[in-house]
């Protein structure tokens, strides 16, 4: 269905190469990515491939189909809606996102105006980043974001290089929370929390004519395509919401913006890129906040062979630079494998870095998931 | 010696229409200026917005222009554009000077930033007042030559025939 809602902007020549992929190729596919007269390459599962003209996956980068500058200002122009005008904002950020989510990350040449980057011109490169839904993905994480006491959830980081399925998680954390979802012993009738989500690139909630696109349960308001400090303040102004879910923070505004929530009472979830605690502490936006104790809890990603580690760090341990009391490794990634149904934390002994595993730690299988 | 009159009165006319044609086409654009500025509208409900307040047969370049954007799929803009022009062109008192300023803006509408768009907008709109000047001297000076042309030709063919 999402992938469907993707094609309309694609061209046919390229829809028609996609459509002749093999089907696990097809239904794990994370991104296409199109670069004028150069190979097409498309990445899955952690894999990335070029791809024939007749649509078969190959390491050969000579036997790929090649799409050429018509393709290029073919595809651009319809992402674009013919009229690039209107995506000013967007070209200087350097990416677009259509309807279902889709980011289409853009190269070309930068234009600059007094020192800063006005927008980009001949536009020869372009990732498009199939967002994926996965309810449940968060079950694993849920129980240990949980503060009882307050009954809602904790301040909240979820930390990972891109690519690791961050927004998904934050999508499904917040679906969890509006949806009373708690996956917690002492949760157990608790109701949902009022969930306000500032989406700046639209990418958590998809948002179509102001109306989310994916589940994001039934307590949720979203602030579509509004930059994240101003977009914190105004929903806490106007839509008394009781956590927030914000994407991609790091830049000092951002920081200014969470500790206004923070004081207002408000629990924040929020996701940076990082590839780990040393990264994480040599940001300085981001050092401060965990200093501060803002964020209560870390939740590291990482993704290996298709699977998803969930590390779960609390900010004391962060500063303390030990890597991590508790983690909970799920064998399902966000983004192209199935949910595993519960976390059963198990205790690990005697190693550093004590680590559960859930049981039903699964490979990808060939077709399923519940994208569309 | 009817059809010859007619014949002058529907060159008449032609001269007659052409400068209004152009008139509304130059407020058209404004109104193409003001959704790209201010709205920053996407280009297909652009098109469609502006012209769906024309008259005919202007009307029709830009409904059909928008319509086109919307349904093909390898197309760009600019062949869109140049489609509905070339479709329509014949139905308009216009000549090709107006359509060569039409035909250059199509070339560039939606592939660049707004400041970049209105600069087109407007050398689109220059292009045109001055074509509408030449076509209200034209309208002056062969306006009413061509209806008594037509009578008088008519009338010669009478006699002659007489």
């Amino acid at each position: 269905m999402r992938l469907a809602q993707l094609y309309e902007w694609l061209p046919d020549a390229l829809c028609g190469v996609l459509d002749r992929l093999p089907g696990p190729v097809r239904e794990q596919m994370e991104e296409i990515r199109v670069r004028q007269d150069r190979p097409l390459e498309v990445v899955y599962g952690s894999e990335s491939s070029f791809v024939t003209p007749e649509g078969a996956v190959t390491d050969d980068p000579s036997a790929a189909w090649r799409p050429d500058r018509g393709l290029c200002r073919s595809l651009l122009e319809r992402i674009t809606r013919h009229s690039l005008y209107a995506v000013e904002e967007e070209l200087r950020s350097g990416f677009i996102t259509v309807s279902g989510g889709h980011r289409i990350g853009l190269a070309g040449r930068a234009v600059l105006e007094n020192g800063s980057v006005r927008r980009l011109r001949d536009i020869a490169g372009f990732n498009v980043r199939i967002a994926r839904e996965r309810i449940g993905c968060s079950a694993p994480v849920m129980p240990a974001i949980v503060d009882p006491s307050a009954r809602t959830i904790r301040h909240t980081l979820i930390v990972s290089p891109p690519q690791q399925g961050k927004t998904t998680l934050l999508r499904d954390v917040a679906r969890a929370v509006s949806a009373g979802d708690w996956r917690h012993p002492a949760a157990r009738g608790w109701r949902g929390r009022k969930v306000g989500v500032v989406d700046e690139r639209s990418e958590i909630a998809a948002c179509e004519n102001g109306v989310p696109t994916f589940d994001l349960g039934p307590r949720c308001d979203v602030l579509d395509a509004c930059p994240k400090a101003e977009g914190l303040m105004m929903l806490i102004r106007s839509m008394s919401p009781e956590v927030i879910a914000v994407d991609e923070i790091g830049r000092p505004e951002d920081a200014a913006a969470l500790r206004e929530a923070l004081h207002a009472g408000v629990r924040v979830v929020a996701t940076a890129h990082a590839s780990g605690i040393e990264d994480l502490l040599s940001r300085p936006v981001l050092r401060e906040l965990v200093a501060e104790g803002l964020f209560r809890v870390c939740v590291f990603l990482s993704r290996t062979g298709g699977r998803v580690t969930h590390r779960i760090v609390t900010a004391e341990e962060v500063l303390c630079g030990r890597p991590g009391r508790q983690a909970v490794r799920s064998g399902a990634a966000p983004r192209d494998a199935p949910l595993v149904p519960a976390a059963r934390p198990a205790a690990g002994a005697g190693a550093r870095v004590p680590r559960a595993e859930t049981d039903a730690a699964r490979q990808i299988p060939a077709r399923g998931g519940n994208h569309g | 010696m009817v059809a010859g009159t007619l014949i002058g009165f529907a060159q008449a006319a032609r001269y007659a229409a052409r400068p209004g044609q152009i008139r509304e086409l130059i407020h058209a654009l404004k109104r193409l200026e003001t959704e790209i500025s201010y709205g920053q509208t996407p280009l297909p409900e652009a098109l469609a917005r502006v012209g769906g307040v024309l008259a005919e047969p202007l009307r029709r370049i830009f409904l059909q222009a928008a319509a086109r954007l919307k349904e093909r799929r390898e197309t760009t803009a600019e062949a869109c554009w140049t489609e509905a022009v070339e479709t329509v062109w014949p139905d308009t008192a216009m000549r090709a000077g107006e359509k060569e300023a039409l035909l250059r803006l199509g070339a560039s509408l939606g592939l660049s930033d707004r400041a970049d768009q209105l600069k087109h907008v407007r050398l689109a709109m220059v292009h045109l007042e001055a074509e509408e000047t030449a076509a209200r001297e034209e309208q002056r000076k062969y306006e009413k030559m061509c209806r008594s042309l037509g009578v008088l030709g008519a009338a010669l063919v009478v006699i002659l025939m007489v």
